[in-house]
């Protein structure tokens, strides 16, 4: 692991530690509903400051706590055309499939690649403690994910340019 | 000490417990029912259901001295369960709300209960002989959120509420008929309904959590989503607070506390075990967990976890077992309720939580 | 003339009691101190800058934070926050916990605690000062082909990334010393620095 990425991980985690305090709250606003706060944005006061945890210009967390819900989003470093192209694939093969991934956001927030919603109903269900370790986990995932994928691109592209590149005989 | 009792009943999160007065029933939300445990030995059984409520139940509590039970829920009602030969019959009491109830307890007395709601109102819900029903009185005026708790004084006519809007207040129930005249205190003198004896709110905000009045009735704590307690000792009618003393904590957040004695505070929340405050007008500390954990240091373990995890993942494969808390409740705690005091000073009390499991801790 | 479409109008908006319009102003405490303007927080930066020529690194830290600027405007406290990473960066890593513990420590310290680690937020969510406009796209090959040429991943963290990671080493010292709490207060409290 590389030397800064530790304290930037450190810091997602007592953050996420920090707003994942939520609990069971019924909306206020539409009678007999039980909405994400954050996501219906209705009651300014049910809604916390959002914390922004930076690495770089472009790694970067965005955590928008509220009374019973917390989003989550991610911005995945991408150094230049291939990464995001590379990127943007990965997010949409993950969103695509969202149905059974429970805590993915179908659609990233603006700004971001990638968003997660987590409910007061996903921290009765789940180990609150495992999944901030599964949102630590995947930033660290994806990052390798990425580089790993590049590599294996510019091989593949270098192998093809080779063999169409070949003189006849 | 004794090692506490832990009961876990289920996997759902408990929105409420109540137990009655002689500890052998016990009451516990789930979901839309209100599920009766009854003791056999040392463990609690199921008895009944308490079935009638459409959506999750906020809360429950069990009258000491007449035994019924109110619920309330997010489907906008409250029952009264009274039990009869054939089963619990339920009441419904015209709360007159348009939003969840979120908090019900009864008044010292048992003449009154109040439910709290989003609808920022307080229904102050008393027994009406003539038309044989419970009928509600709304305190409303300076509420701007959802109430989120609510407590008692102990002369059943002052309530104190915490809200989302951040501010703990403590209002007047008088209802005239229902309640006798009370005695003046530092909270106030006359005290028609919906008088505002306080209003108090934090530097750092947060919604208000939990509530409570101090055995004599004078002092109130109040815990707040900025992780902290405050504990406020009135002066007089209309004048500021004699003391008002925030205590900043470096937990998670407190969801629910009791006083224990004058000079005692137990509290418990997100961080899934109570803690212990002491102090008096001049400063309140805390001073740490009521819990005894086996092991060392959770805290610093938990900090670690992530980079032993990958590395075990990469070594063997598979990841440690840290799946487990080291802490008895496995989840947020919900409520904390005295369990058994003589005047005032706690000797056990109870805890229940998201896990779905009642501890009884034994001081 | 444009025609309003009626049914897309949020109703809610223009109901005074609804629950959209939320009075946050009563969410800030009476004991707000006045609010501050750019010149005030100039003013304080350069006191600030005196102490940590002088070598009282602590001391200009403890001043920085008594003298935020709550109930500023946008532009004291942009001034302000400045000044704070000036001192944050000024401040060697070896020394970061003996200076936060002075600073946190005492009488009011748990509030100056509070206060740095919305300093640390603000900080990390603010665009990037300074070399920032570099364009992150410096890598590309000239044939804009998509294929660039492998190079190291982290080379184009610049003076941003340089900044970043001292914010993530005090907050990494702070939450070792105020803990949990102080990150759930930097959301909670109204009063933003």
């Amino acid at each position: 692991m590389s030397q800064s990425l530790r304290p930037y991980l450190q810091c997602v985690r007592s953050s996420l530690t920090a707003a994942l305090a939520i609990s069971n709250f019924a909306s206020q606003t539409s009678e007999r509903h039980n909405v994400p706060e954050i996501e219906a944005q209705s009651s300014p006061e049910l809604l916390l400051n959002p914390l922004t945890i930076s690495r770089n210009e472009n790694e970067s967390v965005l955590i928008e706590p509220s009374v019973n819900s917390v989003r989550i989003s991610i911005r995945i470093k991408q150094a230049d055309e291939t990464e995001r192209i590379l990127v943007h694939k990965l997010s949409r093969f993950l969103t695509a499939r969202a149905e059974s991934f429970f805590i993915l956001r179908r659609k990233p927030v603006e700004g971001y690649d990638i968003s997660f919603l987590i409910t007061n109903y996903h921290t009765e269900a789940l180990l609150k403690h495992k999944l901030v370790d599964f949102l630590i986990n995947f930033m660290e995932e994806v990052d390798k994910e990425i580089s790993e994928m590049k590599l294996f691109l510019n091989a593949r592209a270098r192998f093809v340019a080779t063999s169409y590149l070949t003189p006849f005989d | 000490m004794a090692s506490p009792e832990v009961h876990h009943l289920f996997h759902n999160p408990i929105a409420d417990h109540s137990f009655s007065p002689e500890k052998a029933t016990l009451a516990v939300a789930r979901d839309s029912n209100v599920e009766l445990y009854q003791k056999t030995g040392s463990k609690f059984s199921l008895t009944d259901e308490l079935k009638g409520h459409e959506k999750t139940v906020t809360g429950v509590d069990i009258a000491p001295n007449s035994g019924r039970i109110v619920t309330c829920s997010q489907d906008r009602n409250a029952y009264v369960w009274e039990r009869t030969a054939t089963g619990w019959k339920p009441t419904l009491v015209l709360l007159r709300i348009n939003r969840a109830a979120t908090f019900v307890r009864w008044s010292p007395s048992e003449q009154k209960f109040a439910v709290g709601s989003g609808a920022r109102v307080i229904a102050v819900c008393y027994f009406e002989e003539e038309n044989d029903w419970w009928i509600s009185k709304h305190l409303k005026k300076p509420i701007r959120s959802t109430i989120t708790t609510l407590a008692w004084h102990p002369n059943s006519v002052l309530l104190a509420a915490g809200s989302t809007d951040s501010h703990a207040r403590v209002l007047s129930s008088y209802i005239k008929g229902v309640d006798t005249r009370p005695e003046p205190s530092a909270w106030g003198e006359r005290l028609p309904f919906n008088t505002i004896c306080g209003e108090f709110l934090n530097d750092s905000a947060g919604w208000i959590q939990g509530v409570s009045f101090s055995p004599s009735g004078n002092a109130l704590a109040f815990t707040g989503h900025d992780s902290s307690v405050t504990v406020v000792y009135p002066s007089a009618p209309d004048q500021p607070p004699l003391a008002m003393l925030n205590i900043t904590t470096r937990l998670l957040p407190f969801n629910s506390l009791i006083w224990n004695g004058e000079n005692e505070i137990i509290a418990a929340g997100h961080d899934c075990e109570p803690y212990r405050l002491r102090g008096d007008e001049s400063g309140w500390q805390l001073t740490g967990t009521i819990e005894n954990k086996t092991g060392s240091g959770a805290g610093t373990i938990r900090e670690e976890s992530a980079l032993n995890m990958f590395r075990q993942m990469d070594l063997k494969g598979q990841t440690q077992a840290d799946t487990q808390l080291k802490t008895i409740h496995q989840n947020t705690i919900n409520t904390v309720r005295v369990y058994e005091e003589t005047n005032g000073v706690v000797r056990q009390f109870s805890t229940s939580g998201v896990d779905g499991r009642v501890v009884v801790w034994t001081l | 003339m444009s025609q309003i479409n009626y049914r897309t109008i949020n109703i809610d908006v223009l109901d005074p009691e609804s629950s959209v319009n939320f009075p946050m102003e009563s969410l800030l405490p009476a004991t707000l101190p006045a609010p501050g303007t750019s010149s005030d927080a100039a003013g304080v930066a350069s006191e600030v800058r005196q102490l940590l020529r002088s070598g009282d690194a602590e001391g200009a830290l403890r001043h920085a934070l008594d003298t935020a600027p709550l109930a500023g405007d946008d532009r004291a406290k942009e001034v302000h926050l400045a000044t704070v990473i000036e001192v944050l960066q000024g401040i060697r890593q070896g020394e970061m916990l003996r200076v936060l513990e002075g600073v946190c420590g005492g009488s009011g310290g748990s509030e100056r605690a509070d206060c740095l680690m919305k300093y640390l937020y603000k900080g990390m969510a603010a665009p990037a000062q300074g070399n920032g406009a570099q364009s992150p796209r410096r890598g590309i090959s000239p044939q804009s082909t998509g294929f660039s040429q492998i190079q190291p991943r982290n080379v184009g963290e610049g003076g941003s990334g340089q900044q970043m990671s001292v914010l993530l080493n005090w907050h990494e010292k702070l939450v070792e010393v105020a803990g949990t709490g102080s990150i759930v207060r930097v959301m909670t409290d109204r009063r933003t620095v």
